[in-house]
């Protein structure tokens, strides 16, 4: 009986254009979305910061070694053009009026300096909101500097290894699956979680409030069927709407990865298939299961309740806030999976599938996590349950 | 056969309910302590204003609400203790029923034969029977959000009378449609009686329960003011029509009332 109903109301559920843009249309176009605009960003930004002529205002002598050795800067490393000025001030101007990106001020004995071979101050400005600025005014400084020094070493008879005394090599031991689990592994449950939840929301609304608002409740409460039997038949599609929707998404990252070929990092990649694997996708549905029966859990009772579709919609909208946001913990690289945090409904399964694709999740906490989701779902569906078998609340 | 004795409802008043109400009680009696039995092959009509506490009663009888005490027997069966059973034998249609949507009539009528658990065989013979009789087969494939109300409601009528329940429960079925489409509705008790059903309707249109009805009951503010057939209730008549005298009872009884305060 309880597959009649769940047959019946996933039906009218799937023809329902509102819910099936929210299920399946938005999750599988989020993912080839926000990584097109990613990659798409970050790889124009780049190309963009190496290919602009950056201008470069100087407050010096036009034979100054740092400007000479500029000029002889291939264009490889950045175009530029330079101009002089007078002094700070008109440098400092033409910089806030966007005339030049870079300014440079060495003191008028600079060239003395050299010649005693101690630090020749030179002073940088730029404007800190113009990004890659920065990084292309270090960029040649540090080779200049580079140069300089060698030259130094040949002038002073010197071998450069004599002056560093101890050569330090940092290892990470990290793998890159482990770094981007850890780093950037907090999205992708996000996503799902996010997802999971909207994917809820409008089959709850729809199968228990729409059904009393349109006055069908009544009619079906009059048929030989138990009353939890019709709750776990339209339970059922609640929670299959989450997880459709998670699974949308899923495929969304799939597409945009092995079909629309977004990311054409071959290292990057490499990783990613080695996190897209069978034992992933079985584990994260281990834990999206609870969660989206704790979500159907907590938003079916309030559909219940609600004697119409906006009241239903204007108390679960906010509680999407207090649900998801928590998920945002996994977007701290500094927060992992413990003894509490694997108490804490929503964060646990976020950090548990962080932990996932980095590949150091511990088994007792994935455990702990499980019991907690599976405990809160209990209790949701014996709300739900209270909340469905009282007779003033199903009929308006 | 339904028999009904010292049925009553309460209601739990929430504060805000109270206050709507502008009472100080914590419960409200909708129905009050009624008895009455309706026979197979016989219709029941249950008149009553608006808050008699008809739809409450029937709801009683379909087992969608649960008496505060009181007895109820459908065809043989205790009704509060085996409630599943009795809805078997149940058929329910209101005037405010509403229909899927987004499914077909095919789908719909599917949908609660099998709720009901009627057989393949059972479920193609009646399907057929209804449709040609309601005339349906052209419209059958069809979303019902894009049918007519004259439509929709032979796909009510239909989705009743799947299971063929031994007792027809109708709660003010013609209300909101035109004369067109409650004709349906009429022809379907008629046939119900001749079948030897059940048939137990609420209505507080005097022309429709002198046009169908063999027993009938009046109630009002939850208690019954009268409760006979249909010839005993003409025989003691002390208005010129029917309309006059079930405004007199009710009236009697409220002026009753008001002078036992």
């Amino acid at each position: 009986m309880i597959f009649t109903i769940f047959k019946k109301e996933l039906k009218d559920t799937l023809r329902d254009k509102r819910t099936l843009i929210m299920m399946l249309v938005i999750p599988v176009l989020i993912f080839p979305i926000i990584l097109n605009v990613f990659v798409g960003i970050s790889a124009s930004f780049s190309e963009e910061a190496a290919k602009k002529t950056i201008k470069i205002g100087i407050v010096g002598n036009e034979d100054n070694y740092v400007v000479k050795h500029m000029e002889e800067l291939p264009d490889e490393m950045g175009k530029k053009e330079i101009t002089f000025y007078k002094d700070t001030l008109e440098l400092i101007k033409a910089i806030e009026l966007d005339s030049i990106q870079i300014g440079m001020y060495f003191v008028s004995d600079f060239k003395k300096y050299m010649a005693e071979k101690t630090p020749a101050p030179v002073s940088i400005y730029f404007n800190a909101t113009d990004m890659g600025i920065k990084d292309r005014a270090e960029l040649y400084m540090s080779t200049i500097e580079d140069i300089a020094t060698q030259e130094r070493y040949v002038a002073m008879n010197l071998k450069e290894s004599e002056l560093r005394p101890i050569e330090t090599s940092y290892n990470n031991i990290a793998s890159g699956k482990e770094m981007i689990g850890k780093l950037a592994g907090g999205i992708l449950p996000y996503i799902f979680i996010a997802f999971g939840f909207i994917g809820c929301m409008y089959p709850a609304i729809d199968l228990f409030t729409g059904e009393k608002e349109r006055g069908t409740i009544e009619t079906l409460l009059t048929t030989p069927v138990l009353r939890w039997q019709i709750l776990f038949g339209k339970m059922g599609v609640v929670v299959l709407s989450g997880l459709l929707a998670a699974s949308c998404a899923l495929l969304g990252l799939f597409i945009s990865i092995e079909v629309l070929d977004i990311v054409d990092n071959e290292e990057l990649l490499n990783i990613i298939h080695g996190i897209l694997n069978f034992k992933f996708i079985i584990m994260l549905y281990a834990l999206l299961i609870p969660l989206t029966v704790f979500f159907a859990g907590v938003m079916i009772p309030i559909a219940v309740y609600a004697k119409s579709f906006k009241e239903a919609q204007s108390i679960i909208t906010p509680l999407n806030i207090v649900m998801v946001l928590p998920a945002m913990v996994g977007f701290f690289p500094g927060i992992e999976l413990d003894g509490t945090t694997a108490l804490i409904p929503v964060v646990n399964v976020v950090l548990a599938t962080k932990e996932l694709i980095a590949g150091t999740l511990d088994m007792g906490l994935l455990a702990l996590s499980f019991a907690v989701m599976i405990g809160l779902a209990v209790v949701a569906v014996i709300v739900s349950y209270k909340r469905f078998d009282k007779e003033t609340n199903i009929i308006i | 056969m339904i028999e009904v004795s010292d049925l009553r409802k309460e209601f739990i008043l929430s504060r805000q309910q109270r206050k709507e109400l502008n009472t100080k009680d914590t419960k409200a009696v909708a129905v009050d302590g009624i008895n009455f039995k309706c026979q197979p092959g016989r219709v029941f009509s249950l008149l009553g204003p608006n808050g008699a506490g008809k739809t409450t009663t029937l709801r009683m009888l379909s087992t969608i609400f649960k008496p505060t005490s009181g007895t109820i027997n459908i065809a043989g069966i205790d009704a509060i203790a085996d409630p599943q059973e009795a809805r078997r034998k149940i058929g329910f249609l209101t005037g405010t029923t509403g229909l899927y949507a987004r499914l077909t009539p095919d789908e719909v009528i599917k949908y609660f034969a099998d709720l009901y658990e009627v057989s393949k065989s059972d479920f193609e013979e009646r399907k057929d029977r209804l449709y040609t009789l309601l005339d349906m087969h052209d419209f059958k494939g069809k979303r019902i959000g894009k049918l007519s109300t004259g439509m929709k409601q032979k796909v009510s009528i239909c989705r009743t009378m799947i299971h063929d329940p031994e007792v027809v429960v109708f709660d003010e079925p013609t209300s909101g449609l035109d004369v067109i489409t409650a004709e349906n509705i009429i022809k379907l008790i008629r046939d119900c009686k001749n079948d030897g059903k059940t048939v137990i309707f609420s209505s507080h249109i005097m022309s429709e329960v002198d046009l169908l009805c063999d027993d009938m009951a009046i109630i009002h503010k939850g208690k019954m003011l009268f409760d006979g057939t249909m010839d005993e209730f003409k025989g003691q008549m002390q208005a010129e029509n029917l309309t006059a005298e079930f405004i007199r009872i009710v009236n009697a009884s409220s002026q009753s009332k008001e002078a036992q305060l």
